[in-house]
């Protein structure tokens, strides 16, 4: 038993975003993706970690009773909105909510009447939680084998970022501490996936644009209901996350409740390597991207470390960064320079055209940091960027580009106004120096975060949200928020969850993934014909015609094969009803028509909607009457060739061979055809 | 002690927080049937069932777990919470307005203890520099909390400290002087304010919040800068609202304190100048007349502090089949007036005619105003009409119901055993309440749907 003074204090901690190596392995040689195995990933000490967002099919949104999963492009109306923060107990602005603040942002939300009411503009508060979607999530979360909670507690998430026009998302936790299996016989992975949490909350805005001081949102999908899958941070290597990536997003769609299309299912990861930080990177829509992005975040933390590293040989300190509190004055600090008018002659045209405008240009001195901004940090981007991503972020600038550094040489500025510059502000060897430009009132923000992250460049990798690029490269989002953010939500009570929904729930539960790769391996399909299935969107469809062996095989070939040539060709992707397709499956199954009318039938199911199944069914069916036909048609043949006097064989069996099959496909096999067609030929007198 | 170590638990769970030791503030791991949870035991809010704990969790988190469920209970810590604001001392500056801001119990501005959830009032300067620091570049500001009471409890009794404080503010010398004041009765204050103290020398201000102030999105800091705008440098010096124009975070509108009305239950835009269009707008320190028809500042500090109220007025809301004795179930519980809010151009039914005589005969004076809010009493188009007239009933013009209930309790009050007189002041137009014309634009509820408002739309902030 703990002494009452050791209780006496918190013990319980948030998760720690602090990789738990701290030997950073500078040394380690770059290489790009793909030239790395697993143990050379361990060797960094790489960790990532997945939050997977899935929305859920739904008629309704979750606290309104607006249509759910409807998307449109235009809109009725515009309202505007600022985000003030909140003040937390500690008397400070929470970091991410403080960021937001500095950037001043204009948030325009675009209305339109069938897609969204008073409550997502927050006029209106919240109706009760939607109980489809708790259900789902119970569903979900069962599907996970986690702890369910047993009343939910709606509480605020805050965002400042303007993308709920609340201010923050409402969530509510559904269930935690759960495992999957995860294996995968490719990457040797073969163990449990801990899954940290499930909880359902509602979707932010789309957003539209975001220049300068404005920030523009659709508000078509705001508040739809989406589940939030948190997994440990347990994944080593690119391709493991990407394995859990596909798990998790298999395991949750399995409820056959969830959304599909784009934009319906989003993950964030987060990464860090040893000595660095989790950073979260947002909004991947893709599984086939992660595990260059992630590779990616894994140099950028290194080479951040290795810039520190070189920081601290050089002996520089944090405190030369730190500019004191003001309002548009950071010019008169130390280090910083109205350099608007040694600049307004300058020959680098964007520079100049600036302060042609009536813009201002301030330069700034980085101590110690001469040569560091080239130094790469992604592929094809430099240390500089950090900065100006998170200048152009809260500091709004909207120009192309709006600054430039002195290590870059023969580029730019002359060498003559960099060595003016490098005198008015008494800059060292040693020193870097930024030139920044823009409007007067944007330039004091952009000024002070170009301190904030040369100061942070002594830690090493900043705690940051950062965004994933096409390219697969990423790059600052926002400041990452702490737990802090998080408070109950007043305008809900507490939903108690009836222990006969939980079970009523786990008794329909869906067969989960791994299952159904089992019962699919019992049913004679191929590993490689399962790994696709279970992705597909006509996997329930698949199960529902019951197959087995190799009629499952041949259905599950046809319907990959022809449902995407019939959506392409016909501009939609619906599924056709089990209904429909079960006379095909039967049919194969009972051998009553020929496996290789397999495909030609279902083709025909999807395009002749309006001719009832059996009848098309039917026409590929063998009957009595065929031995009569083909016998009719084969005399038909042998006669012709009498007539022609065919002698060559070759030529005269392509000939047969396409009137046989034109009569006969699906009902016998072209072997057979072919047979009886050597004979009648014979009987021709063709040998 | 025992009620707050275990604040809000009742059984059963309070006894199982007995058995296993364990009280709010407790950093606890709970293993129940379904698993094992770890967190801090929150208290359980009153209005929520019995049978559930609340934990919560480090991610920060809420989550109830059922009593019957759970196995065991152990505290592996302890947390405390804090209730404090770290105050900052209001910045003062010689040359700027003094203003004076009343508390009547809504929260203006609060600070939110993330731990717990709880919101923490801000209201002494310092507490609100904390929060508003746009407050100190307006005015030198000063605080005073006259009671703790939410919007629907506000009633007479508050409305005489209210006016009494006022006068005595007014003397004190204060540019401005501004009411924090939640928003369902704002209107019934304000209008009580009116008639209450009349023709002040300087704004009076109410504010309060639709969206309350622990929320990022929240009304109450622009609405309470621009009523401190309007207060510390404002001509008008009426009592007026001040709250959101549109429900963009753009500019404010002040409503006179008699015209004005709240029109939604939830949006920031809920009032409303009714039959009239609003005294100004308010954009961060700009003030933009609408109207030029009102009392401008003056230098002096003379006002006129009328505390009264009768409390036996009611307000009486006409349907088709309103029954007799709802008239004379008031008179006979010793009512002396009634405030009719009639349909259409102020009508009741026949049914109700004897019921009104024998309240006018009993000395209870009776009052029309409209249900349809916007329009004035026209008692002489129809036969229905004249006939109420006959009855004791007096039109009152376009005043609003609400009005018409504040103002006769408090003409009452003013001339308790004075009918006659009563009747004089409920006709006669002290603070605006009711006007000799109508604009064209004093009606405006505009339609959605219709082409050209749906143009309007696209080229405003709604
Ligand atoms: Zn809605």
């Amino acid at each position: 038993m703990a002494s009452a003074s050791d209780l006496n204090r918190p013990h319980l901690l948030p998760p720690s975003d602090i990789n738990p190596r701290t030997d950073a392995p500078l040394d380690f040689p770059d290489r790009g993706f793909g030239a790395l195995t697993a143990d050379d990933y361990r060797v960094l000490g790489f960790m990532s970690g997945l939050e997977v967002h899935q929305q859920l099919a739904t008629a309704r949104k979750l606290f309104c009773r607006c249509p759910a999963g409807i998307r449109v492009d235009h809109f009725d109306t515009e309202v505007l909105r600022h985000m003030r923060p909140t003040l937390s107990e500690l008397g400070e602005y929470d970091g991410c909510a403080l960021m937001e603040f500095k950037t001043r942002k204009e948030i325009v939300y675009q209305l339109e009447r069938g897609t969204v009411c008073t409550y997502e503009i927050d006029d209106t508060p919240p109706f009760e939680i939607n109980p489809e979607a708790v259900e789902i999530a119970i569903e979900v979360a069962q599907l996970f084998h986690l702890n369910l909670v047993q009343e939910l507690h709606v509480m605020r998430k805050q965002y400042l970022d303007g993308s709920i026009p609340t201010g923050f998302q409402r969530t509510a936790m559904v269930g935690l501490d759960g495992e999957i299996p995860f294996v995968d016989k490719e990457l040797g992975i073969d163990r449990p996936l801990r899954i940290r949490q499930l909880s359902l909350e509602e979707d932010s805005c789309r957003e539209i644009s975001d220049i300068g001081h404005r920030i523009v949102f659709r508000t078509d999908r705001l508040g739809t209901p989406l589940t939030e899958v948190v997994t440990e941070p347990e994944m080593l290597s690119p391709l493991e996350l990407q394995a859990a990536a596909r798990l998790v997003a298999r395991t949750t769609r399995a409820s056959g409740r969830v959304r599909r299309g784009a934009g319906a299912a989003r993950q964030d990861v987060n990464v860090s390597i040893a000595g660095g930080r989790r950073i979260e990177i947002k909004g991947v829509s893709h599984h086939k991207g992660l595990p260059l992005l992630v590779h990616n975040e894994a140099y950028r933390q290194l080479n951040l470390l290795r810039i520190r590293e070189e920081l601290r040989r050089r002996g520089v300190q944090p405190q030369w960064f730190i500019l004191p509190p003001g309002n548009g004055d950071a010019e008169e600090s130390d280090g910083v320079l109205d350099a608007t008018a040694i600049l307004s002659g300058c020959d680098f045209a964007p520079l100049r055209d600036s302060l042609d405008a009536g813009e201002s240009a301030l330069a700034v001195r980085l101590r110690g940091f001469k040569g560091l901004l080239l130094h790469r940090t992604q592929p094809g981007v430099t240390f500089a960027n950090e900065f100006a991503d998170r200048v152009r972020v809260i500091a709004c600038l909207t120009a192309r580009p709006f600054l430039i550094h002195s290590d870059i040489e023969g580029y730019g500025l002359e060498h003559a106004l960099w060595s003016q510059l490098h005198k008015a502000l008494q800059c060292e060897e040693q020193d870097a120096m930024i030139v920044v430009w823009g409007p007067r009132r944007d330039l004091d923000t952009a000024v002070r975060e170009i301190f904030i992250r040369a100061k942070d460049a002594l830690i090493g990798v900043p705690a940051e949200t950062r965004q994933a690029f096409p390219d697969g490269t990423n790059g600052f989002e926002r400041i990452l928020p702490g737990v802090d953010r998080m408070y109950p939500d007043t305008d809900t009570p507490p939903v108690p969850i009836d222990d006969a929904l939980v079970e009523r729930i786990r008794l329909e539960l869906p067969e989960r993934p791994w299952e159904k790769t089992r019962r699919c391996i019992s049913l004679g399909l191929p590993p490689d014909a399962i790994d696709r299935l279970l992705d597909a969107p006509w996997c329930k469809l698949f199960d529902q015609l019951q197959a087995e062996g190799a009629v499952a095989q041949r259905i599950t070939y046809a319907l990959e094969k022809r449902l995407p040539h019939w959506w392409r060709e016909w501009g939609h992707r619906e599924l056709p009803s089990a209904e429909r397709l079960r006379p095909w499956a039967k049919a194969l199954a009972d051998g009553e028509v020929h496996p290789q009318a397999c495909e030609a039938i279902l083709d025909r199911l999807l395009r002749e909607s309006d001719r009832p199944a059996e009848e098309i069914v039917a026409a590929y069916r063998s009957s009595e009457g065929d031995e009569k036909e083909l016998a009719e048609l084969l005399e038909s043949i042998e006669r012709d060739c009498a007539f022609l006097r065919v002698k060559e064989i070759e030529p005269a069996l392509r000939w047969a061979m396409g009137r046989l099959m034109a009569a006969f496909k699906g009902k016998r096999t072209p072997e057979e055809l072919r047979e009886r067609a050597v004979k009648a030929l014979a009987s021709g007198g063709v040998q | 002690m025992n009620d707050d170590r275990y604040k809000g638990y009742r059984e059963p769970c309070l006894g199982l927080l007995q058995r296993f030791d364990v009280g709010v503030w407790y950093e606890v791991r709970v293993t129940t049937r379904e698993g094992s949870f770890e967190g801090l035991l929150l208290p359980r809010s009153v209005t929520s069932d019995a049978h559930h704990i609340v934990l919560k969790l480090t991610t920060g988190y809420n989550v109830g777990l059922r009593c019957d469920t759970i196995v065991e209970m152990q505290q592996i810590g302890y947390r405390e919470a804090h209730y404090k604001i770290p105050e900052q001392e209001f910045p003062v500056s010689r040359d700027k307005p003094r203003v004076k801001l009343l508390g009547t119990g809504g929260t203006i501005a609060s600070r939110l203890d993330y731990r717990t959830g709880a919101v923490i009032p801000a209201f002494s300067p310092g507490e609100l520099y904390g929060s508003v620091p746009e407050l100190a570049e307006i005015c030198n500001l000063e605080t005073d909390k006259l009671f703790g009471v939410f919007s629907e409890n506000m009633g007479p009794e508050q409305y005489l400290v209210l006016a009494e404080t006022i006068g005595q503010t007014i003397e004190e010398g204060y540019a401005g002087i501004v009411v924090g004041h939640g928003t369902d009765t704002m209107h019934h204050t304000a209008a009580a304010l009116s008639f209450m103290v009349q023709d002040p020398p300087v704004p009076i201000v109410m504010v309060g919040s639709q969206r309350s102030s622990d929320r990022p999105s929240s009304d109450a800091a622009q609405n309470l800068i621009n009523a401190t705008w309007a207060a510390a440098t404002g001509d008008i010096a009426e009592v007026m609202v001040c709250m959101f124009g549109p429900t963009s975070d753009q500019y404010n509108l002040l409503h006179r304190g008699t015209r004005v009305r709240k029109m939604h239950s939830s949006y920031r835009s809920t009032f409303r100048t009714l039959g009239d269009i609003p005294l100004a707008m308010v954009d961060d320190g700009v003030i933009t007349h609408l109207k030029d028809d009102y009392r401008p500042r003056r230098d002096d500090r003379r006002v006129k502090v009328q505390p009264a109220f009768e409390e036996k007025v009611s307000l009486l809301y006409y349907y088709p089949n309103m029954q007799a004795d709802m008239v004379d179930a008031l008179v006979e519980r010793g009512y002396k007036g009634i405030v009719l809010a009639g349909t259409g151009l102020g009508h009741v039914n026949r049914t109700l005619y004897p019921a009104l005589r024998r309240a006018h005969e009993a000395g209870v004076v009776v009052f029309m105003t409209l249900q349809t809010l916007w329009g004035f009493v026209q008692m002489h188009v129809y036969e229905t009409g004249r006939e109420i007239l006959e009855l004791g009933v007096v039109p009152l013009a376009n005043m609003l119901p609400e009005v018409a209930y504040i103002k006769l309790g408090w003409a009452l009050g003013m001339h308790p055993d004075d009918p006659a007189r009563v009747v004089e002041l409920m006709t006669t137009s002290i603070a605006g309440e009711m006007t000799e014309r109508e604009p064209h634009d004093g009606y405006l509820v505009f339609q959605g749907g219709v082409p050209e408002i749906q143009d309007f739309l696209q080229q405003v902030w709604k």
